[in-house]
This record gives C-alpha cells, structure tokens and sequence, in this order.
C-alpha cells in the first residue's frame, strides 16, 4: 500500500477523533478523507493487517496504540507545516493546508522539530521574520527591555490602535530606530528617521522591538 | 488665486509665510473648529494672491482635529495650488506626508526648506532627481537666511502640477483598491481612506471595513500599519536616491544636559520661575503706567464731563472694562506670551513635556499637559484653548479642572496686592503651596472618577534652534490679538451689567443675601461679596473693588489680617473669570462649564472657612 494513503488514513482518524471524541464509522471515514465509501474497506483491511487499527463490534475503525502515533505525528507535522506556510510566508490558510498535506508525508520528523521549536522560540536574529506580524506578537520584547543606546529594529505595534501618531512619525514594522534617552520614569526618547521622539512608558510598552543586526 | 502653505509641524511654514506676507494677516477660525487659520494677500506677478498657512500635521488620514481640517480643505479644493513645506534635515519622515498629498487631485510644488541646516549636518539634496520622481517641481530654500523665498510663489504659479505618484502598496491593498474603484467608481485617494476607517460614503465606508478586516486578519497587522508602512518605505526609497550624506560636522548635543534628570528638571523649574518673575516684574511695572495714563486722559476727563447720572455708569463700566482688558492683556498676557513662544521656538517646550511626563501621569495626565498648564499661569482662557493637543476627552476634562485652578497672571496680582502687601511675602506663598496641594488632590480625585481611556505621550522633539525675534513677535502679537477678541466683549458686557446692578442699589440687597456665608462662615466684611463677585469678571478687580468698596487702599487698617488673607485665598480658587467660562463652554461644552465653576465656588468658600475656624 502506498506510504502517504496509510498516512492520510491515519491522520484522519485521528482528526475525527479529536473534533468528535469518538472513532469514525467507515463511511463518515470516508467522507472525512473526500473518497468513495467503496473505496475503504480494502485499505482499512491493509491497515488492521499492519496492526495499526482494529474494528471495534459498534462498526467503529479504532486506533490501536500503535497507530495513534503514527496518526498524532502526521497532524502534528500538518499543523507545524501550515502554521510556518501562512503565518512565516503569509500563504492563504487553505492553500497553505493542502500544501502541508503533500508535504506532511515526506518531510523528516527531525526538520518538523526544528521547525516547531523555531516557531517557538522568540524573535532573536532574523529581519523579515516579522512580516507578517504574527510571530512577533509571541514576544515579550518592547522598548522598554532595551537601554540607552541600543540600536533595534520595530517588529510591530500591539494592541494600541490608537497609536496612529507612531505610524505617522516613521515608528513601523521593519524601521530602525535608536534609543536615544530612557529616564528612571521609563519614559523614552528614540531617534526614528533622524527625528528625536518622546515617548510615554505605557506607549514604549507597545511597540515591540528586536535588536537591530 | 488661492495658495496654501502645508507641512510638518516644525518644518517652517510659519516662517515662510511671515516673510511672503509680512504685515496684513488675517486670523480666520475655521467653521465648526476651534483652529484658527492665518491667511494673508500678497501681490505677485500684478496679482493678488491669498496665501494661507494651513496647521502644521504629521499626516493626512488621522482623526485630530488640524487633520480633519486639512484634510476637508483638500478635498473641497478650497487652494488652487498647494505649496508643500519640507524640512530637509528630516526630509525622509516629511516626505510620509507628501506622498499621502500627492494621491490628491491638486495641483503642488514642494519647497525643501531649511537647507542651511542640511548643509550644517553635511546632507546634499538632488533638487532635480526628487522633481523627477514626485513629478512636481522642487526648490531649495532657507527661510531664516530668506534664500529662495522670492522664487516660491512664481514657481507655484506657474508650474504647480498635479504629481499623479503612485505608491506601491501591498499587493492585498491594492486589489481592495481595484475593487472598490471597480464596484463604486470612486477615486484611489478616497478608497485608501475608507479602508483605514475614514469617510462619510457610508457605502464606500461599509465595503471597505468588510475588505479591511479580512486583510487584517491575513495579515495579523492593521490595515493603518500596512499602508503606513508602505508608504513610509517609499518615503525611504525617495530619500536615499535624492540624499547625500557627506562629512558631518560634530556638533555639541545639548540634549545631554536638557533631557536628563540631573540637570534637566531643576533647570525646567528655574525657567519657569524666571518666566513667571519676569513677567510678574515687568508686568506690575507697566500694567501701573497703563492704568495711570488711562485714568488721566481717559476716565478723569470723562467723569468730568458731568453726564446724567445713568449715561454716566454705562459709559464709566465701559471705559473701566477698556482698561482692566489692556491693563491686564498687554503687560501680562503679552509679555507671557513672548516667554512662552520663546520657550516654544526653541524648541525647549517638548523637552519640559519630556521631563514632566513622569508627575503628570501622576496626576492622570501626561507630558504633553504641561504646555497648557504652564500656559494657565499667563492666562486661563489660552490655556483652554490649547488643551486639544491632548488626545482623550478625560485628559482634557482632567487638565481643564486644573488649568483654572493654576493661578494666572492676574490672581497673582490679588495674591500680591493682597497678601504680600499687607500680611506678608511668606503667606503669599504659603497661598501658593495650598493651591498646589488643592491642584493635586483634584487630580487624583478626578484620575479615579473621570471615565475615558488615558492615553500616553507621542510628542516630537523639535530640533533645538535659535529664535527668530519676528517670529516671536508676530507669534505673540496674534495670540493677544486672539485673546482680546474673546475677552474683551465678555469684559465690556460684564462690566455693564455690574455698573447697573451697582446703580439700581442691587448690591446691597446681594450683600444681605449671602451675608451669611461671607460674614458668617467666612468672617469677612460684608461688602467682601460684592468684590468677589466682581472677581468673577476679571480677577484682579476683586483686590480693585474691595479696596474701593472699604473705603481705603491701605486694606490693612481696615481688614484684619486673616480676613485679608482668607478673602484672597477665597477669591483665588473662586469661580474661573467670565472669559474662561466662556471659552470652557466653547470647548469643552456646558456641563463642564458648569461643573468647573461650581467645583471651584464650594472649594474657594470651604478652603476659606476651614482657614477662618483655624486661624481665628
């Protein structure tokens, strides 16, 4: 049997069972997986000849444990793959889900950690990595956390849509800005385009910085 | 022909228009706003020519007030020609504004001014490759130097054009552009507002919030950031094909002394002080020359006229409200004003906003409040005016409670007329560090139960520069002027109604009335209420009024001296003079009005009663 169909079986059983809390029927299998219900129970025989799932008396196709692992690690890699597809490189999210369907069944499981912990982790290094916003939001690094000095690149503006005078004095994703001022009060100056601005503590706090490289 | 002047705050307008007009401006108030507009004629090429200087705003798609106006002014074409003024020191962040007007159908040229600063700072500008891509024309000018400035209005004349820029945006944006040009058929610069939220096509408006949202939601990023950034970087692209950066000349930062804590506050307290003393000094000594030339070649001829007894009055109320205006507008409020556009010209007023950010938000507010509160202590009525620089209605509301409660030019002259002269220096201050405990006891109070969002400081710090005397002078002048305008018919008006309450012998009947709370609780004499309530016209005629009213102007022989003190202090937190109602009322609307006034009548007569029951 080909490789990515068992996968896909597996996969999908294991998603029913989460949306459901209960194993498929062949035929909601079936409609699950966009296939013809004829088409199943060969498959399925394939299947519980590897030991991967059983027929349960109810009619139910039952995981065994083993297959549970095999089917938790194809979602786990679909999930990590169209995560890093829609939100690092800004695909659609129904494109970026049929992608990570064709790529889940190739791609290594050690890429897929890597690729789960880069995710993850927060912005360190990387300009252009906040793009598209999203992962910057994850960080906890604003203005604030940096010194007199420092020379950072604005990652984002949370929260405030208010703070339209920011956007308006150059403070944008992807500008470098300077700081050029912070008193004990916490409040800042920052040299952005060449101009010196003044800012709030609770204003700093909302904008949202990495160090420049 | 109409041409308007439009900038960035700070990017010298002002100066240019100065020197294009010289004399002869006008001050407009722009319908339905509290903006005042300067406008001017000037005659170019056998043409008169009306130039106006439109408010000085970081951007074209804001909700402020100056960017409403701006904004509206465009699109109405209320200009022929547009003239852009851009600061070439900070030519990439001016440019934001530019290319957000230059997606209007209307006809532009762009002045780069200040290049003697550039030049200063080593930067080279490519007048030519920056025409080429704006595709309108461009000059280089220095307005303090007055280089270029003859050529701004010939070259706008005849060959202001219309630039047609296109900025590239997000490929999202630009489909949402499409689509709305495609479905509504209305013009790009109109579709770019209605995404960001601007606009009042309720359908234009409704179609681009559903497409808005869903590119937000793509994006994790609103579509103000996005379009912000879109242009910002084209701003950027701009910039670097027109600018050289050559060898700059190092230059000392006073910054390193000015926005650190040490020495920065104590230096921002002793400015203060020196401004409040010089126009404390100066203004007792000409405010005494005023009022003297006004009595003898004014009042005692008209007294001698010998005009029947109720002609008489009025045109006595009249006269008086004439010199209690100048007596008080020209040595005070004048010379304030010049200190203040001096403290503003330099540039020093956002570093004082930078230091005080950290005790304002103690008192709910933020840096920016302290321009209107140092403001307040000139004169209430600009400080009102001012307070649309904060951004929250809780803000203001906050700061217009304190405002009146600063004492202005003219409750100093009580506190110094009164107190100081006959109780003592040490209790004059002493009135000043009760208002100040008062001060901030209402703003805590007031941070806690005002609803609203309080919103954080954004303010520009503009470049330390020289002044320019003119400048300064015509700065002041139109704020005097503006501040004469407002006052002065509430002064005349005031004063008539006073002058025939005294006359049909109401006083007495009043006195009687609230006899018991001046007499009573109080302990002062009963004509006190009637000089407090001439206070309310103007405050330095309450200290005028009592002194007539007891018959003497040495009040020591008559009052004793905790009834002087308490009536001083009474009549300093005691109602916000007619003017200040009036233009509370104007801008902050009437149940603020009233609620200030009537804050301020129970706290001046309960700090007064607590202080009459301690001292007695």
């Amino acid at each position: 049997m080909q490789h990515s169909l068992r996968e896909d079986y597996l996969e999908a059983i294991c998603f029913f069972m989460e949306k459901n809390g209960r194993f498929p029927r062949q035929e909601e299998l079936a409609a699950a997986l966009g296939r013809q219900a004829d088409e199943v129970p060969a498959i399925l025989a394939d299947l519980i000849n590897e030991g991967e799932v059983t027929m349960s008396p109810g009619g139910l196709v039952e995981l065994t444990p083993h297959g549970k692992i095999t089917g938790e690690r194809i979602v786990k890699k679909h999930a990590t793959l169209q995560c890093f597809l829609s939100e690092m490189l800004g695909m659609d999210q129904a494109a970026a889900s049929s992608e990570a369907c064709t790529l889940e069944h190739t791609v290594s499981d050690e890429t897929i950690d890597r690729l789960g912990d880069y995710l993850k982790q927060p912005i360190t290094n990387c300009p252009g990595r906040h793009r598209f916003g999203h992962p910057c939001v994850n960080t906890q690094f604003s203005l604030l956390d940096f010194n007199e000095g420092d020379e950072l690149i604005v990652c984002g503006i949370l929260g405030r849509s208010s703070a339209k005078r920011l956007l308006d004095l150059g403070v944008v994703p992807g500008q470098r800005v300077k700081i050029r001022r912070k008193l004990g009060s916490r409040s800042i100056v920052v040299e952005v385009k060449g101009c010196d601005v003044a800012l709030s503590p609770e204003i700093a706090a909302a904008v949202s910085v990495e160090r420049g490289p | 022909m109409k041409i308007a002047l439009l900038g960035n705050p700070g990017a010298g307008k002002s100066l240019i228009f100065n020197q294009l007009t010289g004399l002869g401006v006008e001050v407009n108030r722009y319908p339905g706003s509290s903006i005042t507009i300067e406008s001017g004629s000037v005659c170019c090429q056998k043409e008169i020519t009306e130039l106006i200087d439109l408010p000085g705003i970081y951007s074209l798609d804001g909700n402020s007030e100056e960017e409403i106006l701006v904004r509206q002014f465009l699109e109405a074409g209320k200009a022929d020609i547009i003239v852009m003024v851009l600061d070439a020191t900070r030519l990439e962040r001016n440019l934001y504004l530019l290319t957000q007007v230059a997606e209007f159908p209307c006809r532009m040229i762009a002045v780069v001014n200040m290049i003697d600063a550039a030049e200063r700072q080593g930067l080279t500008i490519d007048a030519e490759i920056l025409s080429a891509r704006l595709g309108i024309p461009v000059i280089l000018t220095a307005a303090s130097e007055g280089r270029g400035i003859n050529r701004i209005l010939p070259l706008a004349k005849e060959s202001a054009q219309v630039s047609g820029l296109i900025i590239p945006y997000d490929i999202h944006i630009e489909a949402a552009l499409k689509s709305l040009e495609k479905t509504l058929s209305t013009p790009r610069y109109r579709n770019l507002l209605a995404l960001q939220g601007t606009g009042d096509d309720p359908t234009l408006t409704d179609a681009a919030a559903a497409i808005a949202q869903e590119i937000e939601q793509r994006h994790m990023m609103s579509v103000r950031q996005i379009i912000a950034t879109n242009r910002h970087n084209f701003a950027r692209q701009i910039a670097s094909e027109t600018i050289r950066q050559g060898d700059r000349k190092k230059t000392y930062d006073l910054d390193q002394i000015l926005t650190r804590v040490i020495p920065g506050l104590p230096i921002l307290c002793a400015i203060l002080f020196l401004l409040l003393l010089s126009v404390f000094l100066i203004g007792s000594w000409m405010e005494s020359w005023i009022v003297d030339l006004f009595n003898i070649y004014i009042l005692n001829p008209f007294t001698a006229l010998g005009l029947p007894p109720l002609e008489d009055k009025i045109g006595f109320s009249v006269l008086v409200a004439l010199q209690a205006g100048f007596g008080i507008a020209f040595p005070f409020v004048f010379t304030f004003y010049i200190g203040l556009s001096l403290l503003e010209d330099t540039g020093y007023m956002t570093r004082a906003a930078f230091l005080a950010d950290r005790a304002m938000h103690r008192l709910g507010l933020h840096g920016e409040a302290i321009i209107p509160m140092v403001i307040g202590f000139g004169c209430t009525v600009p400080a009102i005016m001012s307070l649309r620089i904060l951004k929250t209605r809780r803000e203001q509301t906050i700061a217009a409670f304190l405002i009146t409660m600063v004492p202005c030019s003219a409750r100093t002259v009580v506190i110094a007329g009164i107190v100081a002269a006959f109780v003592g220096i040490i209790w004059a201050f002493s009135i000043y560090l009760i208002i100040f405990v008062l001060l901030i006891l209402t703003a805590i109070m007031l941070s806690r139960v005002t609803p609203g969002e309080q919103f954080g400081m954004i303010v520009e710090m503009s470049p330390l520069r020289q002044p320019k005397a003119g400048l300064v002078l015509a700065k002041s002048w139109l704020r005097i002027k503006e501040f004469l305008f407002i006052a002065m018919p509430l002064l005349i008006i005031t004063s008539i109604a006073l002058g025939l309450f005294q006359f049909f012998g109401l006083t007495t009947v009043f006195e009687k009335m609230v006899a018991p709370i001046t007499v009573t609780l109080l302990g002062l004499p009963d004509y006190a209420s009637t000089a407090l309530v001439f206070g309310i016209f103007r405050k330095e005629l309450a200290f005028e009024t009592l002194a007539v009213l007891a018959g003497s102007a040495n009040l020591g022989s008559v009052m004793t001296a905790t009834q002087l003190y308490v009536f001083a202090l009474v009549s300093v937190l005691f109602v916000p003079c007619i003017s200040t109602i009036a233009v509370l009322y104007r801008q902050l609307g009437a149940k603020i009005a009233l609620l200030i006034s009537v804050y301020t009548v129970f706290l001046g007569i309960f700090i007064g009663a607590i202080i009459n029951i301690l001292i007695k």
